[in-house]
């Protein structure tokens, strides 16, 4: 059902809540090494906030970048394969494939696509785990060799994931037991651990399918960009409709029931659509 | 001269070549990529790393700096420098908008409209440099060279500039240093005889940090090695009353009443004597005036600082035993921007004293490398004798305080009332008093007074805005410095780029302000490239060797002495006959620092990780990842006063009173507000920083305490009503 690409030679981040300390030189250093536009970004700092009542205060905060899926829903709903799954499982962005349509941004469960909205010839910005950099022989992504803390380490997927395991094993009550992106959308390259939860942080509770099956069924077999806009449009309903769903569920207690009902609604309503 | 140094004719070549300051750097002659490729740091096409250091801080992390094409593109921590470790912070990430920022001043101005107006015109250096210097030399020969006051702030060529001051004969310099950390080396001076240990964090288990905000006021190197020490099990005590990014991380957070620091350390030392919990054997051997120390904090117990600190009592005789349980391996941080209150001189000492008493000399405090140990310099003749009084104080008012420090807020009484003398000149270089100093209006009474202001800076910063002349430096990406030491390394800051417009290095102005004041003596080096090969001679290496490298290992120390503490005794001075003889407390005491009355607040300041003091705001790309500035007030306070979040509010001292939105946190007590410092720019020259914010310097009362000279910035209170 799923197209995963997983392998071992695979790269992925993983970020620790623990660590950060919010001083966002990994944004800085982002914007500088790919030279993103001033009022745009391809990466962010989710934050707890100031919780708790004086003086028994909380805060925790972790940049927020592409998740690097295993299998992307941007690229399912993007009808000019402008965005690919690339060698080492990097999801990569070609601006001269790009319509600028946007429907990546739409189909993204972690809304990571931006736009450069005040642009003329607007394009779609988003973390390519630097993937020019590591050509020029670099071994990490900017945001990574930056970081004062460690709080963003690269390497990997496999040896991440194990790392993000180690860390809450080897430190009971320290964190929750979750890693956030190992299960979320089917799968990512890009794992979180944290004390605080991932909601409280501002992490969209993605459900544990991709909705890229789903967009599949109205992507596939539809190259031209004729057909374009009927067929994003579907697959922006199809990947809301399932995010809506997943979300409703996780309200109501049950992540597990949540990804069946949601997927077998939209497996119905990609049969309408078709 | 050297071929990659340009001459006059060269240079003004080139400045008749340069139009847009972006553009810059690919149409000049590509004199430094020549010189970088030549020593195999640049390939052929001129793209390649080059090995330097940052000024976004002080801190000065190593930089492996990205070029291509003759123009910087990439900033890297260096791994093989001890202050980056590999890493950068957002300011050292931003080090190259710093460099293009299209508000750069990239040619001499000289003041056309009234002071403050902003108007100027373009001048050549030829003509920015004789008017300085016939000004200068004018004011001496009328009034003595003690009619020009110099200022200037930590940096690397603070040396030549102090050259330039003192062979000029003028005692009056003004430095950062009094509004930054007198209290603390004059505290390290009178206990240990050093001005600050180094810090040495492996196989810590124990930490008290007394507002020192590593979090978000960042020295990289040890902000990372606390983060990781923390998660290696560190336990961090945080003493501050905001809830800060620190205090989040630390595993006690003690939201203290602000001047109480030195109620709470008393008490910690009561603990860990009455309880003989003390290192009896350091104590012995080392130290004198144990007993005194001990009789004078003997009714300084928990239950007494508790209503004082609003700590409770178990919890600071838990810190106490946890703290000399977990000895050696215990420290108590001195802080950073050590002077809140004028009691902070005496929090120094208790800090120091503690320290003496779990025995972690040698273990987690070290002596520091001296600056410019084992380099050579260039030769220099004696300097005259200043015999005029300082018009900061010092001695006569501050007979404590050492002359490299200074008491800079108490200059601008002395040029207002014209006592001892009329002050008719100001050199400021790389510093910004308009910013810096407590009380803006006072400063820029003090400016009106003078008859002549000359500035050296990158930017046409706030200081600059009320010059006669601008002399515009190179950035630090555009020129050498000398050599900094860091343990035995001396390391290289070094031009990865051409100066952009006519911009010069510091070292150069300096230089050419001497030869036209008739003190060329006084600098004897041909050029930046000459004056390190003079540094680099005892050492047999080549700068070029350096400038690839990235750095020199000094020699020496196989021959290590014993260490001695520089102090009369010879030893931890836990009492100071040197105090005591001036007629100060020779122990750390209880001095009750002033209350706000009802309805006020203490205002407090404290750095953001994203900003340097008031250099930086003007950043663009540090601009796009801030916080606006807001003022920070408690929720309870917040609705006492049925103020809400985001609200204008009009914030008022004794001496100013700005506007700004409020933000409304549980991060703060309630008889606090902490506004972000550094903001409020006058300047129109900064085009991206000018409007955003408010001064805290508007607000900021002078408070100079009469032991270390330090600039009590705490002890400001203010009212705050809606706007």
């Amino acid at each position: 059902m799923s197209e995963t690409t997983s392998n071992e030679n695979d790269y992925g981040f993983l970020i620790d809540a623990s660590r950060c300390i919010d001083c966002r030189a990994c944004l800085v250093a982002c914007s500088v090494q790919n030279e993103t536009p001033m009022e745009t970004t391809r990466i962010w700092i989710k934050e707890t906030g100031v919780t708790g009542q004086f003086p028994d205060l909380e805060r925790y905060s972790a940049p927020y970048h592409c998740m690097h899926c295993e299998d992307p829903s941007c690229l399912s709903a993007c009808t000019v394969g402008a965005l690919q799954k690339g060698e080492n499982g990097i999801v990569t962005y070609d601006q001269d494939r790009c319509i600028g349509c946007r429907y990546c941004m739409y189909a993204c469960p972690f809304q990571v696509p931006n736009y450069e909205w005040k642009q003329q010839l607007p394009l779609i910005v988003k973390c390519d785990m630097c993937i020019s950099r590591l050509g020029e022989g670099e071994s990490e992504p900017a945001c990574a060799a930056t970081c004062p803390t460690d709080a963003i380490i690269f390497g990997r997927k496999s040896e991440m994931l194990a790392e993000a395991h180690r860390r809450i094993e080897e430190n009971p009550g320290k964190y929750i037991d979750h890693v956030y992106g190992e299960h979320e959308n089917g799968g990512t390259a890009t794992f979180y651990v944290s004390p605080a939860p991932f909601e409280d942080l501002g992490f969209p509770s993605a459900g544990e399918m991709s909705p890229a099956y789903s967009n599949r069924l109205v992507t596939h077999g539809t190259p031209t960009v004729a057909g374009a806009v009927a067929v994003g449009l579907s697959s922006i309903y199809l990947t809301i409709k399932h995010h809506e769903e997943a979300m409703e569920a996780l309200k109501n207690g049950s992540t597990h029931e949540a990804d069946n009902a949601a997927d077998e609604e939209t497996q119905v309503a990609a049969q309408e659509a078709a | 001269m050297s071929s990659t140094t340009i001459t006059r004719r060269e240079f003004l070549k080139i400045a008749g070549a340069s139009l847009g300051a972006l553009a810059v750097g690919q149409m000049l002659p590509i004199k430094v990529a020549e010189a970088a490729r030549r020593a195999g740091m640049l390939d052929i096409n001129g793209n390649g790393y080059i090995p330097t250091m940052c000024e976004m801080c002080v801190w000065r992390c190593g930089v492996r700096a990205k070029v291509k094409d003759g123009r910087v593109v990439k900033l890297e921590g260096n791994p093989e420098h001890p202050h980056s470790l590999g890493h950068l912070c957002a300011r050292g990430q931003s080090g190259l908008m710093n460099t293009y920022d299209p508000d750069r001043v990239l040619t001499p101005l000289i003041r056309v409209g009234q002071r403050g107006e902003g108007k100027f015109r373009e001048a050549s250096w030829e003509e920015a440099l004789d008017l300085a210097a016939s000004k200068m030399q004018e004011i001496k020969d009328k009034y003595g060279p003690e009619a020009m006051v110099f200022s200037s702030t930590h940096n690397l060529s603070q040396v030549q500039f102090e050259n330039l001051l003192n062979a000029y004969g003028s005692p009056n310099y003004g430095t950062q240093r009094s509004l930054c950390f007198n209290a603390m080396i004059v505290a390290n001076q009178m206990t240990y005889g050093l001005e600050e240990p180094f810090r040495n964090y492996d196989g810590l288990k124990y930490l008290i940090l007394t507002g020192r905000n590593l979090m978000e006021a960042i020295s990289t190197s040890e902000t990372s090695i606390l983060s990781h020490a923390i998660d290696k099990g560190l336990k961090v005590v945080y003493i501050d009353p905001r809830f800060t990014k620190t205090a989040a991380k630390a595993t006690d957070w003690c939201a203290i009443r602000p001047g109480t620091d030195l109620a709470f350390h008393l008490a910690l030392l009561n603990v860990i004597i009455s309880e003989d919990r003390y290192n009896h054997d350091f104590v012995e051997k080392y130290t004198v005036g144990f007993d005194q120390l001990a009789a004078e904090v003997e009714n300084y117990t928990p239950e007494w600082a508790a209503p004082i600190t609003d700590i409770k009592a178990d919890v600071i005789r838990r810190i106490a035993r946890e703290f000399s349980d977990a000895a050696p391996y215990a420290m108590a941080h001195n802080g950073w921007r050590t002077s809140n209150f004028e009691n902070s001189f005496q929090t120094q000492r208790a800090i120091a004293c503690l320290n003496a008493l779990v025995g972690n000399w040698g273990i987690h405090l070290l002596p520091a490398a001296a600056e410019g140990a084992g380099l050579g310099a260039p030769p220099q003749p004696p300097y005259p004798r200043a015999s005029a009084m300082r018009l900061d104080g010092v001695p006569w008012k501050y007979p404590l305080v050492p002359f490299k420090l200074g008491v800079f807020q108490e200059l601008r009484d002395a040029i207002i009332a014209e006592q001892p003398y009329k002050a008719h000149g100001w050199f400021i270089a790389r510093q910004n008093p308009v910013q810096s100093l407590p009380d803006r209006n006072k400063t820029l009474a003090a400016m009106s007074k003078m008859d002549f202001i000359a500035v050296v800076d990158i930017f046409l910063n706030d200081t600059a805005w009320f010059a006669d002349v601008v002399l515009p430096e190179a950035s630090y990406l555009e020129r050498y410095d000398p050599l900094n030491v860091v343990g035995d390394l001396a390391f290289i800051r070094q031009p990865v780029i051409q100066p952009q417009g006519e911009a010069k290095s510091a070292l150069w102005i300096y230089k050419e302000l001497g030869k036209r004041l008739g003190l060329e003596d006084y600098f004897q080096y041909i050029d930046e490239e000459d004056y390190l090969r003079q540094q680099l001679a005892p050492l047999g290496m080549t700068l070029e060797e350096v400038r690839q490298k990235g750095y020199a290992r000094l020699s020496g120390g196989s021959d290590e002495v014993e260490f001695t503490w520089n102090t009369p005794s010879g030893k931890v001075e836990l009492f100071s006959g040197t105090l005591d003889n001036a007629g100060f407390n020779a122990l750390p005491t209880w001095e009750e620092p002033p209350r706000p009355s009802a309805g006020k607040f203490y205002l407090l300041t404290g750095k953001v990780g994203r900003h340097t003091q008031f250099g930086t705001q003007n950043n663009q790309l540090l601009r796009k990842y801030q916080d606006e500035p807001r003022l920070w007030m408690n929720p309870v306070s917040a609705k006492a006063l049925g103020l809400q979040d985001n609200d204008l509010v009009k914030v008022t001292s004794a001496v100013g009173e700005v506007n700004i939105q409020l933000w409304v946190t549980q991060a703060i007590r309630s008889d606090c507000v902490y506004l972000t410092p550094g903001y409020g720019h006058l300047s129109k020259g900064l085009t991206t920083g000018y409007g955003v914010g408010a001064s805290d310097s508007v607000l900021h009362v002078t408070f100079t305490d009469p032991i270390s000279g330090s600039q009590a910035l705490t002890q400001t209170f203010v009212s705050v009503t809606a706007a």
